[in-house]
């Protein structure tokens, strides 16, 4: 049991923010605000999460997308971190395990996961 | 002037760059007697323990029976008699932060000192033993200050922390970064600006 301080101190901190609900297996797109000198800009993100682990202001969760010449790449970003612009879902995933790290042995068509239905 | 606290745990804040925060309870403090050289006798809460002495003193200064626990630090000018204002607190910048560090036991010189040790195989006798202590038959003594075993830890340190924020509502004051001793130790924080 985390401590009723820490978790309103922790939770004070990420009470304004709207994080979408997702889980793994989904494919979300997130906004990554990048800062170079002066300049801020934006740069989107888009894979399979595969993770998602941690409590309070350490949830964190990993997102795998298959980057240029098949190379597999993976980023954990903190879930209330302030250079997380926004995060979308993009397409919810059928999966039944919590942790899709299975996929880092995959490659092309059987890392596919089937779009959640529902009825 | 000084506060009484608990150290509740560590967290983090969520801007860019994360600031590792540690959280401190201040502990519900009554002045009893205000001394001249800025000091004051002072009660708190500590377990239930009562005894004759306890009794007699929170007979003496009219304090409530949960207070069980004598001390002197140092206090504001001008305080009185009563409950400890702990309003300095939201206005403190750097705090000096003092605890006992988490006792470690009878140690040897390679935890205790960083000493590096021998080797860790060929066939050797030296292991983690601490090695030469000293010279020959000049000086004939061992050197006052002679790094070696013994205890390590629970002693008192203190560190300076950047004050974050205080919730007088609940007690909490949050410091940038970390404190020594473990969750639950009890320490001082003394207002340096």
């Amino acid at each position: 049991m985390r401590n009723k301080y820490i978790e309103s101190f922790e939770k004070a901190q990420f009470a304004e923010k709207n994080i979408p609900d997702f889980r793994a297996g989904d494919t979300v797109r997130v906004a990554v605000r990048i800062k170079e000198g002066n300049k801020e800009r934006i740069q989107n993100y888009e894979g399979v999460c595969i993770a998602i682990r941690g409590e309070g202001t350490g949830r964190t969760f990993n997102v795998r997308k298959i980057g240029a010449n098949s190379i597999g790449v993976e980023r954990v970003f903190p879930l209330y971190s302030e250079s997380i612009e926004s995060i979308e879902v993009v397409r919810r995933g059928r999966v039944r395990r919590a942790k899709l790290y299975y996929l880092r042995d995959r490659k092309g068509k059987a890392a596919r996961i089937k779009e959640l239905r529902r009825k | 002037m000084e506060f009484i606290v608990e150290k509740i745990g560590m967290s983090r804040t969520m801007n860019v760059p994360t600031v590792p925060v540690t959280l401190l309870k201040v502990i519900e403090t009554r002045v009893c007697e205000v001394r001249d050289d800025g000091k004051a006798l002072v009660a708190y809460n500590s377990s239930k323990k009562i005894n004759a002495a306890i009794k007699g003193q929170q007979k003496k200064f009219g304090i409530d029976k949960s207070f069980n626990k004598f001390m002197t630090i140092e206090v504001a000018e001008g305080t009185e008699a009563g409950d400890l204002d702990t309003a300095p607190l939201a206005e403190a910048a750097v705090v000096k932060t003092s605890f006992n560090t988490k006792g470690r036991g009878f140690q040897g010189g390679m935890k205790r000192h960083g000493f590096s040790g021998g080797p860790g195989s060929h066939g050797h006798r030296f292991g983690r033993r601490i090695g030469s202590i000293g010279n020959a038959e000049w000086p004939g003594r061992v050197q006052p200050g002679q790094k070696m075993p013994g205890q390590y830890g629970n002693t008192k340190v203190t560190v300076k922390n950047e004050v974050l924020s205080y919730d007088a509502e609940n007690g909490i004051l949050v410091l940038k970064g970390a404190v020594p001793g473990p969750k639950g130790a009890r320490g001082l924080v003394r207002i340096v600006k």
